[in-house]
């Protein structure tokens, strides 16, 4: 119960430290989410670049389609490979507004760009996800960058640059960075010849960057595209 | 002369029912895993991506007929020697011991043609056996689970080769599991040279290749030495086309060593039954 308490004070000191500070985090959050929602669909081209310790693959090509809320369909003959905390999953934390409360950390500079960064903590303890972060461009309104610690997947960091569709808030590029320490394969299962003479895997974490061209947005696309069976 | 000779050896390989067993042992072998694989694959997918799938998602097709020729490949390859072994080492032992033999070398023609003519039907029989399993694996996982993207799981990690980039790496891994096999038959091939039954050779031969392959897979140091010259060691060596980047020392290292054996082995064999006494 005393750690109820305190933890209570401490949440209720940060909140109105924020508003002191004149941040409204779930405004500026509902103005990312309206620039968001502009796009009620896109398809878009797609560059997966995997750069894993222990994943060897070159770049595919393919193409994404998403359709509010939360629809999302790859559509690839090749293996593809992306975070679980991919895309849906931001999308999911900003339009959910009962389940998450919104906290202002403290104002940061990211690439030369003002952001301000903003905790997402759920409410209640059934929830994956710990703790969300977002560094927000107030200006432009814009995600920046994500830091998203779940229960099932760890930490998944994502960096977004804009470009073409800036006005939809919509990245050209997404660069996650994914952390692989806990990957260890079962040497039964791997095809090996020379077995002792595994190479060691310094690096600790990995990139996979997804670049996005040739958006066409609010063309429509039929339900029946996220119907196929994967 | 040679050619004739070959011939006969290859009708003579054509009239043993024995020399179906292999085949027929495949054809059964690959049509259970396809089976299995169509029943119950996505089991196979997921110790494969488990370890991962924690942090990344997979999508496309990964339990293709790309992988199932690969799984279809890593399993049999280990069996194959012995089915090999069965016909091979009988090629010269089973003559001794019907009788033949006698009469073969009342033919004129050299003893080294004759042996060599051997050689050749049975190098001839390994491929059939190795295009068979090419045909049934390859194709027909093709057709039954199409085609896609190559996953492979590798001690350090796993190799994802794209669709355009698998055929030419299962051809040579393919040319490089011949001469693996040829190796096999030239070792069963020579033992049969100095046995009067057949079952010495084949027997023999699966005990070498069983003492080379524990060797092979025991991590003591003082294996260190001898393991890079076995023929078992390099047995393996078609997995090499599915490395990346390709480690061509290696597979240049592994052809080496399985001509040496080869070259090395068939002159025993010459040497041998060029001397050796018709008792029978």
């Amino acid at each position: 119960m005393p750690i109820f308490k305190t933890n209570s004070f401490i949440l209720l000191i940060i909140l109105m430290t924020s508003n002191l500070l004149g941040q409204k985090p779930r405004e500026l959050l509902n103005k990312v989410q309206i620039k968001l929602n502009k796009a009620n669909n896109y398809k878009v081209d797609i560059k997966i670049k995997v750069d894993l310790p222990y994943i060897s693959m070159l770049p595919i090509h393919t193409k994404l389609y998403f359709k509010q809320k939360n629809q999302l369909k790859i559509e690839t003959k090749s293996i593809a490979i992306l975070p679980k905390q991919g895309f849906l999953q931001l999308a999911m934390i900003l339009n959910d507004t009962v389940n998450y409360s919104a906290i202002f950390q403290s104002n940061e500079i990211i690439n030369e760009i003002k952001t301000s960064l903003i905790n997402l903590i759920p409410n209640n303890d059934t929830s994956d996800i710990i703790l969300a972060k977002l560094w927000i461009d107030a200006t432009k309104q814009v995600i920046i960058k994500t830091q998203i610690t779940t229960k099932s997947s760890g930490t998944i960091k994502s960096e977004y640059i804009y470009g073409t569709q800036l006005s939809y808030g919509l990245p050209d590029i997404i660069k996650f960075t994914v952390d692989v320490k806990k990957f260890k394969i079962p040497k039964a299962l791997a095809a090996d010849i020379n077995t002792s003479k595994s190479k060691k895997v310094e690096k600790k974490s990995g990139e996979i960057t997804v670049t996005l061209k040739n958006y066409e947005i609010n063309k429509g696309i039929p339900n029946s595209v996220f119907d196929k069976a994967r | 002369m040679l050619y004739k000779s070959t011939y006969n050896e290859l009708l003579k390989i054509a009239y043993k029912p024995r020399s179906y067993i292999g085949l027929g042992g495949i054809v059964v072998i690959i049509a259970i895993i396809l089976f299995a694989m169509k029943v119950d694959g996505s089991f196979y997918i997921s110790l494969i991506t488990g370890q991962f799938e924690q942090s990344l998602l997979f999508e496309g097709t990964i339990l293709n007929g790309n992988l199932i020729a690969y799984i279809i490949i890593q399993m049999l390859i280990i069996h194959v020697p012995l089915l090999i072994a069965f016909v091979t080492g009988d090629l010269v032992s089973g003559e001794s011991a019907m009788g033949t033999i006698r009469l073969l070398l009342t033919k004129p023609i050299s003893r080294s043609t004759i042996l060599m003519s051997k050689f050749l039907a049975s190098c001839i029989y390994t491929l059939i056996v190795i295009l068979c399993l090419a045909l049934m694996s390859f194709v027909l996982s093709k057709i039954l689970f199409d085609t896609g993207d190559l996953m492979v799981l590798k001690s350090d990690g796993l190799i994802v080769f794209q669709e355009g980039d698998i055929s030419w790496r299962f051809f040579y891994g393919f040319a490089i599991a011949f001469l693996s096999l040829v190796t096999v038959a030239t070792l069963a091939l020579t033992l049969s040279c100095f046995s009067e039954n057949s079952i010495g050779p084949i027997v023999t031969t699966m005990g070498i290749i069983l003492l080379f392959t524990i060797i092979g897979s025991m991590d003591v140091p003082i294996f260190d030495a001898i393991r890079p010259i076995l023929f078992t060691t390099h047995m393996a060596a078609w997995r090499y086309f599915f490395d990346e980047p390709l480690n061509t020392t290696s597979i240049v290292y592994s052809i080496s060593i399985l001509l040496i054996h080869i070259v090395l082995l068939l002159s025993i064999a010459f040497y041998k039954f060029n001397k050796k006494d018709i008792l029978s």
